[in-house]
């Protein structure tokens, strides 16, 4: 059971991080609509190369959750496409985390769900809310936003992992 | 749940985590290569029309393919109007109509695109390849 304890704790503490993260991007105007550099999910990539996939489901569920409830999106188109995002972004994560092993790292983990995420969001935006071409004109410019910070945010899991590696191997 | 479940990484110490790995930069290529893509294939020529249909009072008269470059009178109602092909696209050039709403229709391009000269009854209209809608209602 005392497993199960410290799960839980860590899902709540990164859970928290990833909330307090997405909150502070929510706050910022964005030059675009639908861009936005999607910091908090650094904390999910790095849960998940640090913990395993379930955990990151768990703390990616609770930042959209509890993310829209405090922003003010829940149950919203907002939060529909929200969650649409996230769940083809951690499909994608999983397949080539999955198929990649060890070969591939937070940056490339960082990219392949970063184009998924947004790439889910067009789909459903496309199918339920705006089904008229001149949405489809956007993808080029929303793919390249979403490369542009998918890279960003896989660096800065990487860097944030490599210390974390460190700090490990120091206190052994 | 005694199970902590998979620990990819954290169990054993990696002896040296590069920032960015081979699959890694594989991984870019190829997100790289298809976003390009997409530029391509959603800011790329659509539905590019292959042929200008003339009418003249309401009569298809005869078709103007688009890759062959030609100014052509016609003889309407009032006047002669003139209708250049060039590069793939087409105008009228001049038309003997009062407004010119024709002539300031600009190059028509995109299949569907139609510009009317109806004082002089002639009427072109961009036909063939992939037709784009012209209005949509929600």
């Amino acid at each position: 059971m005392s497993g199960t304890h410290r799960e839980d704790r860590l899902v709540a503490g990164f859970a928290a991080l990833a909330i307090a993260i997405h909150i502070l991007e929510a706050a910022f105007p964005s030059p675009l609509p639908g861009i936005k550099p999607g910091l908090a999910n650094v904390i999910t990539l790095i849960v998940y190369l640090r913990h395993g996939l379930r955990l990151a489901i768990w703390v990616a569920g609770m930042r959209i959750l509890v993310g829209s409830l405090l922003v003010g999106t829940f149950l919203s188109p907002t939060f529909l496409l929200s969650a649409t995002g996230a769940v083809a972004a951690m499909l994608a994560l999983t397949l080539v985390g999955t198929i990649g092993g060890r070969q591939v790292g937070a940056v490339g983990l960082s990219v392949v769900s970063a184009l998924a995420h947004m790439s889910g969001q067009i789909t459903v935006a496309y199918l339920l809310f705006i089904p008229h071409p001149a949405l489809l004109k956007l993808v080029p410019v929303l793919l390249s936003a979403s490369l542009t910070f998918g890279v960003v945010s896989g660096l800065i899991a990487a860097s944030v992992l490599q210390i974390l590696s460190r700090r490990a191997g120091e206190a052994e | 749940m005694a199970d902590p479940g998979p620990e990819t990484a954290s169990g054993n110490p990696a002896p040296a985590r590069p920032l960015i790995r081979a699959g890694d930069i594989l991984i870019l290529l190829l997100a790289a290569g298809l976003v390009g893509a997409t530029f391509g294939a959603f800011w790329g020529p659509r539905g590019q029309g292959e042929m200008a249909l003339v009418s003249v009072n309401r009569q298809p008269a005869f078709e103007l393919m688009l890759d062959q470059d030609k100014t052509v009178d016609i003889q309407g109602r009032i006047g002669t109007s003139t209708i250049m092909v060039d590069g793939g696209r087409v105008r009228f050039l001049d038309s003997p109509c009062p407004g010119r709403y024709c002539v300031h229709s600009g190059w028509l391009q995109q299949s569907g695109e139609v510009a009317a000269c109806l004082p002089n009854g002639i009427v072109v209209e961009v036909i063939g390849g992939e037709r784009e809608y012209d209005a949509i209602n929600l």
